[in-house]
């Protein structure tokens, strides 16, 4: 009795908690932030303060802070095992107070990262040696990594009490923290391969957490596609070293430039590679599938954050091995361009699928999930105008970056507010809802924020990345090929096409009749809505101020890059938001996007669906199954052992990549059991054979 | 003339060649178990021949030491006495494959190559 | 003295042998004393032989003080030194391994006989690995494969014997094989010790080319059988997963890669690679490893028994080895030797994990794993490691065996090889991945999933745990022992 009194207590303490957390958290980033800007004096009175300087000094001196990082969420995964199997409360204060330590120390990177290119060495390590390197680039994302998680984690708390196995996620939650952070900081591509397929296989955990046949067939085509991908990337490294000899993060470009045809093979299997991860399309089939069935906190962090290490894996490999070592101007980037064309269009085609796709989406996880491909889509077409442009690529990659940011952001943000809506109410289907706003008002607000951010609506942040996005393929049109005149159009139609998207979202959820089964539902304030105020307001911060991040942190990475320091310092540096210009083609977007919404609730376009046979699975799947029937047919005759009813209906089925495999292996043992029959019976004659072939050919060669 | 020349001076070889392939032969076609045992053995014969034959020096003695006569020529005894070892090998290999045999034929009933592959082949269907 | 060792582990081992029906006599429990300290003994020694050829360079050593025209040498390269090192070490583990794991698969009166078929098994392979002698080679192949036969038949059930009888007679032909080549290269050059045929070879090369090349074509073919090259391949899967675990694991990750080493040393010691390119042979070991590779992780998916799916596994990755030996080249040798060690680490993980799940669940079909790493989660989590490597994942042994060999092979411009090293790649996570997901992630419904400690006898986990340890350690620290396997390849390209 007593302990369930002590349960309790601590349970009502956690709020507490979580606010002390959330004001220490909001105290330090205030802290950060003016010491960058030197606001109200702080860096000035910090430098002038001996005792303070002298520990800051000497934490951020410590060479090996990287491993420290990459340790803490290893230390915090292990020790919750630890601290318990009944004592839920404290060992999520463990995790939530390692999650936050972490923070504090990547903050002591931001003197390194601005002043210096930042290398660790752990000699001989899978047999190269593993570096580790910080650059401002890398500080972004891990400072926005530390920070989503950290939130996230709060969320957490409360929303894994109606799941089962919390220790097992939790710690594999920390694995996946580890290794996103490790990738992040790698300074070669060893040691970002090495943490990114422990990034796959720590988050395949996290995938198929629920145990259901859904997941474990999500599950497949996840951990699949990501082994497909680390195969890209592991070839790549193979051909880079092979080529140039070093995989370290630095300009290779006068070597690759000699190689012909094998540079496009480097960067190709590169982008395939962390495109697998970063969804683009055609290779995003995964993650429509992964997203929803993951339970919500790793929803949040797998879109927020795990597919962003995808894009930022392009913009290293890019940046690094494919750009001058100094500023140029020359032939030498015309292997970018190249590259770059095809990129930018990749991302068109990744926006648009994702979108096209969202809009008949019911399922409100699985909607999100596709709209995380779409606006992944941006961020590669983003990439694909840094890379296109060349040395006047900077707008692009400011796009790609600050979409990351934002991205993050608005998407965990939604991710967790569909969260709320299925641990109140149960429900995923938006079209079996409705109303809710009067009984979750709070929710109601913070998914309209974010719904407005991820639209691109003024003074949400969405609007400021979307907006330089836009420069950014107008200049692709203005100084590059003239295709890319309706690569806006396509861009300005995909805006509106989410908007829509949102419009839909929101209006059948929480507006509308309430349904029946849900009116005695209370409106209550849970520990996991403090984490969504902070996104929310960050969400409102950037889009109020958008110029502090673009100062702070992205024209510093911009100055690490080669691109042409006048053009960033003209274009990007003064940047005017809320331009008329950009104003009006916003309008415009919205203008479309409520059309659009409105014309298809009257005449029902959301529950058009493609023609089964246009689905990507089923142009790729299909014919390998019938070559598959056809080979048991010629193996077995008429007793295939192959069910062709199984197969018909898994035409129409979404789940076919685990059938897949398992044909696969079926036909495998089929063909195999043919062949051992046949020749374990003729051993010696195959030998014979051999024996003569390989003889008549040596004779005939002397 | 001169390939009948050829094929008497190198009889040995060409025997030794062809008690290979008529091993190997019996060891291809017959799926008696046992004829599969003799033709490996018939195969052995083969290259121990062959390789007695290596060390035959036309007109040499057996290398034992013989004061008495003149003749100092005496074949290569190497070979010879490697092919001891190899004899040994294959009649140990012999017995102990003989020996399966008779374990197969107590739990088959039968030393049939072909009708144990259907025995062993109805029995992974059945599982 | 040091030079004396290599004769006296080999007296050891096979006296051991012959001891071991006395000492069953007392007890069983002398008989693994005796063993394993015979074994800790060689494995010392060893250690010493690798260390001495390290600082002092090879050593040969006569039997009998004949010379090494008729007499038998044995050549103590830094190759052979790491080699026996590699071989007792695994053995020794494989051995401790045995001793509990024995009471499950073999009847009581013949654990002697067991035990004595383990050390001339081992006793044998060293001699192979010392010896510079061609014909010796063969008398120590026709002991390995006829204690091995045994070993497997041991087991006393129907699918033994017929797995024995088929390796049995398959092998047979290969030996002859062998010695028909050697017959051969007797023929035209006189020797039999392997550094005085090489030299005379390259000097009668353009008098007896048929000679020459017929040898050839009979030694790889002889060997290839043995090694379970891949269209040879047909005997190992039935041998390997009928044979007891530690005899399968023996087999698997040391006996066939010793016939490798044989292979390697008939390429590249006696033959030479001018001679091997003039006839155009990598390209054709190229075609037979890169075949391998991929039909053995196909076979291998079709498989419903465990054992018998790690056996087909094993033939892909002896393509892998092959592959690297089909460069000729320094990256590509060094690569397939790296594999040898680590392949050896894995299958042997592998197949006693693989052991565990036999003597404690008497599970051998793949589909009822499910749940299984609940009940055994440490040899679970050691053959999840060892299937890791086998797919490639960094962190482990077979990472760097397969970034090795993928630089090996760009290095000798042959990208389509790279293509089939990651399908291949991709097959092995189809088959190795499902298995450790059922296992950890699917819930057992006749079971209740909390987590149990792992109910394995000590004798059995202790080498379990070792190997998985091996497998990350080499994964991560490689270098410690890529410096001896350069110095081997540096000496075979001399």
């Amino acid at each position: 009795m007593k302990n369930r009194d002590y349960f309790r207590r601590s349970i009502e303490s956690y709020n507490f908690q979580s606010i002390v957390l959330v004001s220490m958290l909001v105290a330090m980033l205030g802290f950060f932030f003016a010491y960058i800007i030197n606001g109200f004096g702080f860096k000035t009175w910090l430098d002038s303060s001996v005792n303070l300087a002298t520990i800051f000094f000497f934490i951020y001196r410590q060479r090996w802070l990287p491993l420290l990082i990459i340790g803490l969420p290893v230390v915090g995964g292990i020790g919750q095992f630890v601290i318990g199997r009944n004592i839920c409360s404290v060992r999520d204060t463990w995790v939530i107070v390692t999650t936050f330590l972490t923070i504090l120390f990547i903050l002591f990177l931001y003197p390194l990262a601005i002043v210096e290119g930042f290398y660790f060495e752990v000699p001989y390590l899978l047999g190269f040696g593993l570096t580790f390197s910080i650059d401002m680039v890398g500080f972004i994302m891990l400072l926005i990594t530390s920070i989503l998680w950290f939130l996230v984690m709060l969320y957490s708390h409360e929303y894994m009490k109606h799941e089962r196995h919390c220790n097992r996620f939790l710690f594999f939650m920390a694995m996946t923290y580890s290794a996103v952070l490790g990738t992040i900081m790698s300074g070669d591509l060893l040691t970002m391969f090495l943490f990114f397929e422990m990034m796959t296989f720590a988050s395949y955990v996290l995938v198929t957490h629920g145990q259901k046949d859904e997941s474990y067939s999500a599950g497949y085509n996840y951990i699949f596609m990501g082994l497909i991908g680390g195969f890209a990337i592991l070839a790549a490294m193979i051909l880079l070293f092979v080529h140039v000899g070093d995989v370290r993060f630095q300009s290779a470009i006068a070597v690759l430039s000699t190689l012909g045809s094998v540079r496009y093979w480097i960067i190709g299997l590169l982008i395939f590679g962390f495109g697998i991860k970063a969804g683009m399309a055609p290779v995003h089939v995964w993650l429509p599938r992964a997203h929803p069935v993951a339970p919500t906190p790793a929803s949040a962090l797998l879109s927020g954050i795990m597919i962003k290490v995808g894009a930022f894996g392009m913009i290293r490999v890019a940046t690094s091995y494919f750009f001058p070592e100094t500023f140029v101007i020359g032939t030498i980037w015309e292997t970018m361009e190249t590259i770059g064309f095809v990129v930018i269009w990749l991302g068109i085609i990744t926006m648009a699928v994702g979108v096209f796709l969202a809009l008949q989406q019911s399922h409100i996880k699985r909607m999100l999930a596709y709209h995380s491909v779409s606006q992944m889509g941006y961020i590669v077409l983003g990439i694909g105008v840094a890379l296109y442009l060349g040395y006047k690529g900077a707008m692009g990659y400011t796009g790609a970056m600050y979409h990351i940011i934002n991205h993050a952001l608005f998407k965990s943000l939604l991710f967790m507010v569909a969260g709320v809506i299925y641990l109140r109410t149960r429900e995923n289907d938006m079209y079996k809802l409705g109303g809710l706003w009067r009984k979750l008002p709070i929710t109601a607000v913070i998914c309209l924020i974010a719904a407005l951010g991820i639209s691109g609506i003024p003074l949400f942040n969405g609007f400021i990345s979307k907006s330089i996005l836009h420069h950014g393929i107008v200049e692709a049109y203005e100084y590059g090929h003239r295709s890319f005149y309706y690569a806006e159009w396509v861009f300005n139609v995909i805006s509106a096409g989410t908007v829509c998207s949102f419009i839909k979202l929101f209006s059948y959820t929480f507006l509308g009749k309430l349904p029946e089964q849900y009116k005695d539902m209370k409106s209550q304030f849970m520990s996991l809505h403090i984490p969504m105020f902070v996104i929310a307001g960050l969400i409102i911060l950037i889009g109020v101020f958008p110029r502090f991040i673009l100062d702070g942190f992205i024209v510093p990475a911009l100055c690490c890059t080669t691109y042409d320091p006048n053009f960033i310092q003209t274009y990007v540096v003064g940047l005017a938001f809320f331009t008329s210009e950009d104003l009006l083609s916003m309008l415009f977007v919205v203008v479309l996007g409520y059309a659009i919404f409105y014309a298809g609730k009257r005449w029902h376009l959301f529950h058009l669906h493609l023609p089964h046979w246009l689905r990507l699975e089923y142009m790729i799947f299909y014919p390998i199954n019938r070559l598959m029937r056809l080979a048991c047919r010629f193996m077995y005759g008429g007793q295939c052992r192959i069910n062709p009813l199984m197969m018909s209906r898994i035409d129409l089925d979404a789940k076919n990549d685990v059938g897949f495999l398992e044909r696969f292996t079926l036909t495998a043992s089929v063909f195999n059991r043919r062949y051992e029959n046949l020749i374990i019976k003729s051993d010696a004659l195959i030998y014979t054979l051999i024996l003569t072939g390989i003889l008549g050919y040596l004779l005939l060669r002397i | 003339m001169e390939v009948l020349k050829q094929i008497i001076e190198n009889i040995n070889y060409i025997g030794a060649l062809a008690l290979f392939v008529i091993g190997l032969y019996t060891v291809v076609t017959h799926s008696n178990l046992i004829k599969r045992i003799i033709g490996i053995n018939i195969m052995g014969t083969g290259v121990f021949y062959f390789f007695v034959s290596i060390g035959n020096v036309v007109g040499g003695n057996p290398p034992i030491v013989d004061l008495d006569n003149g003749n100092l020529i005496y074949i290569n005894p190497l070979p010879s006495g490697l092919i001891l070892t190899g004899i040994v090998v294959v009649v140990s290999i012999t017995v102990y494959s003989l020996s399966l045999v008779v374990r197969i034929y107590e739990t088959y009933g039968t030393i049939d190559q072909d009708e144990i592959a259907k025995i062993i082949d109805q029995e992974t269907f059945d599982d | 003295m040091i030079e004396q060792l290599p004769i006296l582990n080999l007296v050891l081992l096979l006296t051991t042998a012959l001891m071991i029906p006395f000492t069953q006599k007392i007890s069983f429990k002398t008989t693994k004393l005796v063993g394993f300290t015979v074994l800790l003994t060689v494995l010392v020694s060893t250690l010493f032989i690798l260390l001495h050829v390290q600082s002092e360079g090879a050593f040969y050593y006569h039997l009998g003080g004949y010379p090494s025209t008729i007499g038998i040498e044995f050549y103590v390269s830094i190759l052979s030194a790491f080699f026996t090192l590699f071989v007792i070490a695994l053995g020794t583990l494989i051995y401790v391994y045995s001793t509990r794991d024995i009471e499950h698969d073999v009847y009581a009166q013949d654990y002697g006989r067991y035990y004595t078929l383990l050390f001339i098994l081992l006793f044998s392979m060293l001699g192979i690995v010392y010896t510079n002698d061609l014909f010796n080679t063969y008398v120590f192949m026709e002991i390995l494969s006829i204690t091995t036969c045994s070993i497997i038949s041991i087991k006393r059930s129907k699918k033994n014997y017929t797995a024995a009888f088929r390796y049995l007679m398959l092998n047979e032909v290969g030996s002859l094989s062998y010695l028909f080549g050697v017959a051969l290269i007797y023929m035209v050059t006189g020797y039999l010790n392997i550094d005085l045929a090489a030299e005379s070879i390259q000097q009668v090369w353009h008098l007896y080319p048929a000679n020459i090349v017929i040898a050839l074509g009979f030694m790889i073919i002889g060997v290839s059988i043995k090694a379970a090259i891949f269209p040879f391949h047909i005997w190992l899967p039935d041998a390997h997963s009928t044979a007891p675990s530690a005899s399968s694991a023996l087999l698997s990750s040391i006996v066939v890669k010793v016939y490798i080493i044989i292979m390697i040393k008939v390429l590249l010691r006696l033959i030479g690679i001018d001679i091997l390119e003039a006839l155009n042979i990598p390209v054709f070991l190229t075609i037979i490893a890169a075949s391998g590779m991929l039909i053995g992780s196909i076979f291998a998916l079709g498989q419903k028994d465990l054992k018998r799916m790690l056996g087909y596994s094993s033939i892909a990755q002896i393509g892998y080895i092959v592959l690297g030996i089909s460069l000729m080249s320094s990256l590509g040798l060094t690569a397939a030797l790296f594999h040898i060690v680590s392949h050896g680490m894995m299958k042997a993980a592998l197949f006693l994990s693989a052991g565990a799940f036999i003597f404690l669940r008497n599970q051998r079909a793949i589909n009822g794993f499910n749940g299984l790493g609940y009940q055994m989660p440490i040899s679970m989590a050691v053959f999840s490691i060892a299937g890791l490597g086998m797919i490639g994942i960094p962190g482990t042994s077979g990472f760097i065996s397969k970034f090795n060999l993928g630089v090996a092979i760009l290095d000798a411009n042959q990208w389509f090889l790279l293509v089939i090293l990651i399908m291949s790649g991709v097959l092995n996570a189809m088959y190795y991945l499902p298995i450790m997901i059922n296992a950890f992630l699917k819930d057992n419904p006749e079971k209740n999933r909390v987590m149990q400690f792992e109910k394995l006898p000590k004798v059995m986990l202790v080498p379990i745990v070792v190997l998985g340890l091996m497998i990350v350690l080499v994964g991560l620290f490689p270098n410690s022992i890529m410096s001896y396997i350069e110095a081997a390849v540096a000496m075979l390209l001399a």
